[in-house]
């Protein structure tokens, strides 16, 4: 069928019809996206007005939803606390279950990637496996766990649950950036005089630094971003982090002060959209340098 | 410096036996090169000796101590491998001295040998430099460097030259030659390329699917090759080896090769008839050993010329004779007679020929 | 750059020939030993964690079951199957697997299809803009879940200062403001979850599209196949195992995720949101009935083992696993 039309194709209303078809793609795409575009710039609008309309005109500017950042702030019986020891629960959430995730995930990696031992190939179908498994299923008996071991209602609790259930994709993440360094650099490290572990150390790490800062930053977006185990585990309002922080305001004072929940979401959002923009054209760089012929 | 013996070495991965049963005994000092098309295990022979693998059986000595069981960094030994694996984070300088950081050498030491090995290998002026900045060549250097720094015990080098254009390759051939005689290390080179054997080598050990086919001086490599493979393998252009059957016929002993016969000399006859474990044997004969007469002459077979390759001074002369075609190298005056077509006689001299057994492959005479 | 010799100059005295002997310093342990140490320095740690926090909740998961264990009480009986038969008699129990089922059917048909359709328009883009619009999609994903939540409940808020009752106003498709949530709360569930989940698909099917040749497509076109040829008979072919994984992967992670939910809705109003993993979750959270919590939970960990195991087999993940090839310790 389409043979005869070859015979027939027309570069002009064929060029014509390229345009049209881009312009639809183009279009549609634009359309689809802009709703999305709408309610982020109305977070940021919002945060800096009393009132936004359409979406996304401002009214009148005020940085008064700002001002978590520098007073307590009372509506009545209640108290909002300055933000800073709140983002500091965050960071200190964010930063331990980075350390904690990447440090075990980079060892294991290494294993499940280079060193042979039986019940390898095992080891790996599991760590798949639980990947692929839906660890949430797992928090009423996490809580339970956690409670045994004395960790409900701190942070470490958070952490460390938190650093298990991302363990087994950034071993295997983790395990695809050791895949990929040529086993002669390892093997002659080994002849040059190291033991693995210093090989490890000194040859094979350097040699994944892309990878691992890719690892490390996923999972400190995760431990920034944790919502549910510091809601289920945490108690003590001292404790909570920023995601509680901002649930708990959407419950109390979404008719109250929109400029304040706007500006406290926007600034609880600041690290991901930080290493978001950054990491865009990071990621596209992540690739191991690799050594000719190898 | 010491001796390496491998002892019954055998190295399994699943089914394919990459080195089956190998034994070789390198000397103190000794060049010894492991020769054999790629797959044969000559990496994984190297990799045995270094310590990266684990033998499946087998033992390995140096100075009469069994090593097998030490992790490489016991073994003091310089390796430089196929693709250099230099450290592309470091430069070339810390790429040379990492060996001698790890021996936890003084810093002013370490600096001065490196800089010593850097001036013999006339790399000083790269030093900061990292690899990826380097030319093929030169990385090559590097690699050399960083294994020779450490004072090794035995010398490992697995295709060093294999990355490198014809012209650099015969030129560096002549320095690590130099080096090596110099230096006096022990030595394992790899290599699939019987030519950089053959000049490099005090021994050849030509390997082929996991075995060894025969260590010897590179002379004898040649001149009286074991088998059938090694007889094969080594020359350019290879040895002509053609099937046949020895007939005894009237007192007389006749190679016969369907569509034509050779007469052998009784006493040749003799020893083949003795030897060989039946009539069936492989005639072998290298092209340079053959001359080419355009009239009849004794213990000379006639033939017809199919078609000639010339190389400048000499010329590859393919000579159709019976079912089988049969190479000969001759001077290119000579050849520049001979045209496509011709008849021509193939003159033999019964004291280079090979006769092997066709079901062992081994050399009859 | 200085004329180089032919041949190496070697000084009179060699600097790499001084008296050498076999280095004997060596480690005292065994092969074997040393490998032990070596995976245990390495894996390790991995193991520990995940004998924690994996194997122990699931067998946690099946021995609270089998309890009246609450928070509310100290004591705690063992009451066999009684949690179970329970699940049974509840009377939300047929609404909740109703919605579960309304919820991930139709999340994953968005998922998926919305996926497909971004990877394509970007496939068809300049890799710049395409670039650039993934980036866009990929923000509900990147952004903390309140956060996002936040912006849908702004989006449906019931008000005439929500954004959807702007325009719906505007446009005089009503003459008051819309309680989005409280009338269709289930579409916008779907909704919440879709444009969060549909990126997963887009770049699961953009790196697939990326790997098909250009010379296909080019040759088809060359061939004089139209656009929506080359997709239906050359495209969508290739994408056969990369939609099969997608919709494995987000039938599992839908089944289990409520997160979104809690936030919006928590399963409200009326339990006409309350998906299963939810309902586990209130039961044991706010009615902090442990055991009956975690009768809940059993049966979604039930049901993700024979999953996994099931896509184990289709995907054979087998293929994945090379050996090592440095074998010492
Ligand atoms: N790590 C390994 N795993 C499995 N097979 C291997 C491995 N290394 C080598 N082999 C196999 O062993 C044989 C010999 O390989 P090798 O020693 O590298 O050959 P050569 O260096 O002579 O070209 C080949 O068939 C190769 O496929
Ligand atoms: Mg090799």
């Amino acid at each position: 069928m389409y043979r005869g039309r070859r015979s027939v194709v027309n570069p002009y209303s064929y060029r014509i019809k390229r345009a049209l078809m881009k312009a639809v793609i183009y279009g549609v795409m634009t359309a689809a996206t802009i709703p999305l575009i709408m309610m982020y710039l109305w977070l940021f609008m919002q945060s800096i007005s009393d009132r936004v309309l359409v979406g996304f005109i401002p009214t009148n500017f005020s940085i008064r939803g700002w001002r978590f950042l520098w007073q307590e702030i009372k509506f009545g019986e209640v108290t909002i606390p300055m933000i800073w020891p709140i983002a500091l629960n965050s960071l200190i959430i964010a930063g331990g279950v980075t350390v904690f995730e990447v440090s075990i995930a980079l060892l294991a990696g290494y294993a499940l990637s280079r060193i042979e031992f039986p019940l390898r190939d095992k080891m790996l179908l599991l760590i798949i496996a639980l990947h692929a498994f839906p660890g949430i299923t797992l928090l009423i008996a996490t809580f339970y766990l956690l409670h045994l071991m004395g960790l409900i209602n701190t942070l470490f609790g958070v952490i460390i649950a938190k650093a298990a259930f991302e363990i087994p994709m950034a071993a295997w993440l983790i395990k695809g950036f050791f895949d990929a360094i040529p086993w002669d650099v390892e093997a002659s490290a080994l002849v040059d005089g190291c033991s693995r572990l210093q090989a490890w150390r000194k040859v094979i790490l350097p040699l994944v630094k892309p990878g691992i800062a890719a690892v490390s930053i996923f999972a400190f977006l995760a431990g920034w971003n944790e919502f549910i185990f510091a809601y289920t585990f945490l108690f003590d309002p001292n404790l909570f982090p920023l995601s509680v922080h901002v649930l708990n305001l959407i419950g109390e004072f979404r008719y109250v002060d929109y400029s304040l929940l706007a500006a406290t979401a926007l600034f609880y959002c600041i690290p991901p959209l930080v290493f978001f923009v950054l990491t865009q054209k990071y990621l596209m760089q992540v690739q191991v340098g690799g050594v000719k012929g190898a | 410096m010491v001796s390496v013996r491998l002892v019954d070495l055998c190295k399994y991965f699943g089914s394919v036996k990459a080195v089956d049963g190998l034994n070789l005994e390198i000397k103190d000092g000794e060049f010894v090169v492991l020769l054999g098309p790629s797959g044969c295990g000559k990496t994984t022979t190297l990799f045995c000796i270094a310590g990266i693998y684990k033998p499946t059986k087998g033992r390995i000595y140096f100075d009469e101590i069994d090593v097998t069981d030490w992790p490489p960094k016991d073994r003091n030994i310089g390796m430089v491998f196929q693709s250099y694996a230099l450290y592309p984070h470091m430069t070339v300088f810390d790429n040379i001295a990492f060996p001698l950081k790890l021996k936890k050498l003084p810093k002013q030491e370490i600096a001065r040998r490196v800089r010593e090995v850097a001036k013999m290998l006339q790399i000083d002026h790269l030093l900061d430099r990292y690899p990826a900045q380097l030319s093929g060549g030169q990385q090559q250097r590097v690699a050399l460097a960083r294994a020779l720094v450490k004072q090794p015990d035995v010398f490992l080098l697995d295709e060093p030259l294999s990355n490198l254009d014809a012209k650099l390759r015969i030129l560096m051939r002549a320095e690590l030659k130099r080096l090596q005689k110099e230096l006096k290390i022990t030595t394992v080179y790899v290599t699939h390329d019987q030519a950089e054997a053959m000049t490099l080598a005090d021994r050849i050990a030509v390997m082929n699917e996991g075995k060894l086919q025969q260590y010897g001086p590179p002379d004898e490599i040649y001149n009286r090759p074991a088998n059938v493979f090694v007889a094969g393998f080594i020359g350019a252009p290879p040895m002509n080896l053609l099937d046949c059957s020895l007939v005894e016929r009237d007192g007389r002993y006749v190679l016969d090769f369907t569509s034509f016969e050779i007469e052998l000399p009784r006493e040749l006859g003799e020893v083949v008839r003795s030897r060989a474990s039946s009539s069936e044997v492989v005639f072998g004969v290298r092209p340079e050993d053959l001359k080419i007469s355009k009239g009849p002459a004794t213990s000379a077979i006639k033939g017809v010329v199919y078609v000639t390759e010339p190389l400048g001074r000499e010329v590859i002369v393919n000579v159709r004779i019976g079912d089988h075609i049969i190479k000969v190298i001759e001077s290119a005056s000579t050849a520049s007679e001979i045209a496509a077509g011709q008849e021509v006689w193939v003159v033999l001299d019964f004291n280079r020929v090979h006769i092997f057994d066709r079901k062992t492959g081994k050399l009859v005479v | 750059m200085s004329k180089r010799k032919f041949f190496f100059t070697l000084p009179a005295q060699l600097p790499l020939m001084s008296s050498r002997r076999l280095h004997r310093s060596r480690s005292k342990l065994s092969p074997r030993a040393r490998k032990f140490l070596l995976l245990t320095i390495f894996l390790g740690p991995c193991i520990v964690m995940i004998a924690l926090f994996w194997f122990g909740p699931v067998f946690l998961t099946v021995f609270l079951s089998f309890t009246d264990m609450s928070i509310r009480r100290a004591e705690w009986h063992w009451v066999g199957l009684e949690n179970y038969f329970n699940i049974g008699k509840h009377p939300f129990t047929m609404k909740v697997v109703v919605n579960t089922a309304i919820y991930v059917s139709c999340t994953l048909l968005w998922n998926v299809f919305v996926g497909l359709l971004l990877a394509l328009l970007t496939y068809y883009m300049d890799e710049r803009s395409a670039l650039f619009y993934r980036a866009l999609w990929l923000l509900p994903r990147s952004s903390p879940p309140v956060v996002y939540g936040l912006l849908w409940l702004w989006v449906l808020d019931p008000t005439e200062y929500g954004l959807l009752n702007q325009f719906v106003l505007a446009l005089g498709l009503s003459d008051k403001p819309i309680n989005w949530l409280m009338e269709y709360p289930m579409l916008f569930i779907i909704l919440i979850n879709g444009f969060v989940g549909c990126s997963f698909g887009m770049i699961v099917f953009s790196s697939a599209l990326k790997s098909i040749p250009r010379d296909y497509i080019i040759a088809a076109r060359v061939d004089g196949a139209s656009e929506w040829r080359i997709i239906k008979d050359i495209i969508l072919p290739l994408l056969k195992w990369p939609l099969m994984f997608v919709t494995a992967w987000q039938t599992l992670s839908l089944l289990a995720s409520y997160e979104y939910i809690l936030i919006v809705t928590n399963g409200g109003p009326f339990y006409a949101t309350e998906v299963w993993s939810l309902f586990a979750y209130h039961q044991a959270f706010e009615h902090l009935e442990l055991g009956f919590g975690a009768a809940l939970a059993m049966v979604l960990v039930i049901v993700s083992i024979i999953c996994v195991v099931a896509y184990m087999k289709v995907f054979k993940f087998r293929r994945m696993i090379s050996p090592a090839k440095i074998e010492i310790a």
